[in-house]
């Protein structure tokens, strides 16, 4: 049988579309999230399916995650990226324990039971401090990409201290550190550790290994070094990591609905 | 999932209780109006830790004065922090605003050192408006601590004596302890309905059987029909049955009730709450065999398991009491923005529930706008997945 996620995310939507012949990944997808959001969905979804040749009558069955799941009209039911997310990457890597989700406008902190049972998580609050959209907004202000902020932080050898977790306030301490000549490379490293501590102090005291670091800011690089410095602990980026929450979402597609059949 | 709530909801209207009380605001304003024209007296009152009775013998109405519109806190932080508990702004906006029809009417206003926050808005509010404040002793282990708690509310009875012109005497005080002591009861037992594998009433509905006046009698028999009306019913099939929450924390007075909506549109029904206008005030009744009423009033009333005591081990004797008795699958802790008691106790709160209970916990800080809504229901959605996956298993 074969199922799809979508995990219609703040920045990015995502598609993941499985067979349960052998549980293979069939197809994936990948668009900027838009204003048109449910229609962008659908588009994405069509043209994943026509490029992979698959039948859309073929889909049994399909849920939808992230901040605008309830826009996705396509989709059978819902599930919250946090159930996904850790469903994704115990598929990718099954003994994880703890997982540091990191997306465009939340961060999240899941601990788990052995077999991917999320037994509590902690998110972030009203702001995006701490979100991939702080980086966005640092890499913007210094003209740079966000491809280059990790080797530019690797540069550092002071960081700056950012101390407004605010993203609008940082950006106006990011501004006055400029005019005080301080060096991009040690603002970016300040902010990076920034966003570090808080994810970190939202993990309280318990972290238990593996720590599986996933969501869109996995892949800004330096971010896992600057994860690992505040936790005292090594980490594991996920594989594919901006795809696990809908990767989570279609093998959660093939357990409900294929236990509905039976 | 939340289909189940509306299907109750069209039953229940019809039975009258409910749409009693779904015109609270008016029916207190009719009684109090009417009270004052008889020259009775209006106490506004500010916490459960204020004797009711005390003022019903004084021949005056208690009338509670706790603020939960998100309108008036924008007029309050003219005067207040920002970064101050919601329901303390609120009361204060509809004292700048002169919005409050209980308020504008209040002869005498009598509130106690509780939280900080409180304690510190009142000397403001005093500037403009007669308030008389009890001291709260916050140790209740401490072997002195009743007397002098005794002692503040005897110097109350003489303040409302004088304030009043009226004696209140010991008998006045036993007649109105009969009388709260009824409506403790009635309200308990609507509460222990929701004890039930299927409850007749969602925890929203629960919440409607109050008033901001307490010992109205129209009330009381309001409260005694529902209590029959739903006693009567024959419970639904358990299909598809919510997940049941239990609620602790902090007050959701009159329309502050988002995170409970929130709760019970997105699959949950809370089973039973905690806080001050849930089951903590009316758990326990005033003893009425004992001598003095002043000292049985007291005895009742210094028990209520607020955070701002020091140590609160009751809070979590009355948690374990409750889970037993509710049996809820999770505890979701509501804490309004800056409320540090109740902020930090919330760690012993989620240790009770993973280490003991083995129950999840949720804790949501927040305060009367709605802008954070969504990301709540999205913690909401994610907790009771985690419940259901462990019902699952456990089948």
């Amino acid at each position: 049988m074969i199922y799809a996620g979508i995990d219609a995310g703040s920045r990015a939507i995502k598609i993941v579309v499985i067979d349960t012949k052998n549980m293979q990944v069939i197809a994936t997808g990948l668009t900027d999230q838009g204003v048109a959001q449910d229609k962008l969905t659908s588009q994405l979804f069509e043209n994943v399916l026509n490029d992979n040749s698959i039948n859309r009558k073929d889909v049994a069955a399909i849920v939808a995650t992230g901040y605008g799941r309830d826009a996705v009209s396509i989709a059978d039911t819902t599930i919250t990226e946090i159930t996904c997310h850790a469903a994704g990457v115990c598929r990718l890597v099954p003994d994880a324990r703890t997982i540091i989700d990191i997306g465009g406008q939340d961060s999240k902190l899941l601990c788990l039971d052995g077999g991917g049972k999320v037994r509590d998580f902690a998110m972030n609050d009203r702001c995006a401090a701490g979100t991939g959209r702080f980086l966005e907004v640092v890499a913007q202000r210094l003209g740079v990409e966000l491809d280059s902020l990790g080797k530019l932080a690797a540069e550092s050898r002071t960081p700056a201290a950012i101390s407004s977790m605010c993203v609008v306030f940082a950006e106006t301490e990011i501004t006055g550190l400029l005019a005080d000549g301080k060096a991009m490379e040690d603002i970016v490293a300040g902010v990076q550790a920034a966003i570090a501590n808080r994810i970190v102090a939202m993990a309280g005291r318990k972290v238990d290994l593996p720590v599986i670091f996933t969501g869109g800011v996995a892949m800004v690089s330096g971010m896992e070094a600057a994860l690992e410095s505040a936790l005292g602990k090594s980490i594991t980026v996920s594989p594919d990591p901006q795809m696990t929450g809908a990767l989570g979402a279609a093998i959660l597609a093939s357990r409900r609905f294929s236990k509905v059949e039976t | 999932m939340a289909k189940c709530c509306g299907d109750k909801n069209s039953q229940i209207n019809a039975s009258g209780p409910l749409e009693w009380f779904g015109k609270m605001i008016q029916n207190c304003f009719e009684y109090a109006t009417q009270a004052k024209a008889k020259g009775k007296h209006i106490v506004g009152i500010m916490c459960e830790y204020t004797p009711r009775e005390l003022i019903m013998a004084a021949d005056a109405l208690p009338v509670c004065l706790c603020g939960g519109s998100a309108e008036m806190i924008g007029p309050a932080e003219e005067d207040l922090p920002a970064n101050l508990c919601p329901l303390i702004k609120s009361t204060y906006g509809y004292h700048l605003e002169k919005a409050n029809p209980f308020l504008e009417m209040a002869d005498l206003i009598v509130a106690e050192t509780t939280c900080d926050g409180k304690k510190k808005m009142y000397e403001l509010m005093n500037q403009t408006r007669p308030m008389y404040v009890l001291e709260l002793p916050q140790k209740p282990e401490d072997s002195d601590a009743m007397a002098h708690w005794i002692s503040e509310l005897r110097k109350l009875r003489t303040k409302l004596q004088e304030q009043f012109d009226v004696e209140v005497t010991d008998e006045k005080i036993k007649k109105a302890i009969t009388v709260m002591n009824r409506e403790r009861r009635l309200r308990r037992q609507l509460a222990e309905l929701m004890k039930s594998k299927s409850p007749p009433l969602t925890g929203r509905q629960l919440l409607e059987f109050k008033s901001n006046i307490s010992g109205i009698c129209a009330d009381l028999k309001q409260y005694e029909k529902a209590i029959k009306f739903f006693k009567s019913q024959k419970t639904g099939s358990s299909k598809d049955s919510p997940v049941r929450v239990l609620m602790t924390g902090v007050p959701i007075v009159h329309g502050s009730e988002r995170v409970l909506d929130i709760i019970e549109s997105h699959g949950g029904l809370v089973v039973c709450m905690d806080n001050c206008t849930g089951l903590k005030p009316i758990l326990e009744d005033v003893d009425e065999t004992i001598e003095d009423p002043i000292v049985a009033l007291a005895e009742k009333y210094f028990r209520l398991p607020c955070s701002v005591m020091t140590k609160n081990d009751r809070r979590m004797d009355v948690l374990r009491k409750l889970f037993a008795e509710y049996r809820p699958q999770c505890i979701v802790e509501l804490i309004w923005q800056a409320c540090l008691t109740y902020d930090v106790e919330s760690y012993l709160v989620k240790k009770l529930a993973a280490e003991e209970l083995g129950i999840p916990y949720l804790r949501i800080e927040t305060d009367y706008s709605p802008s954070d809504s969504a990301r709540i229901a999205l913690r909401i959605e994610a907790l009771f997945e985690t419940v259901i996956e462990r019902a699952g298993q456990s089948d």
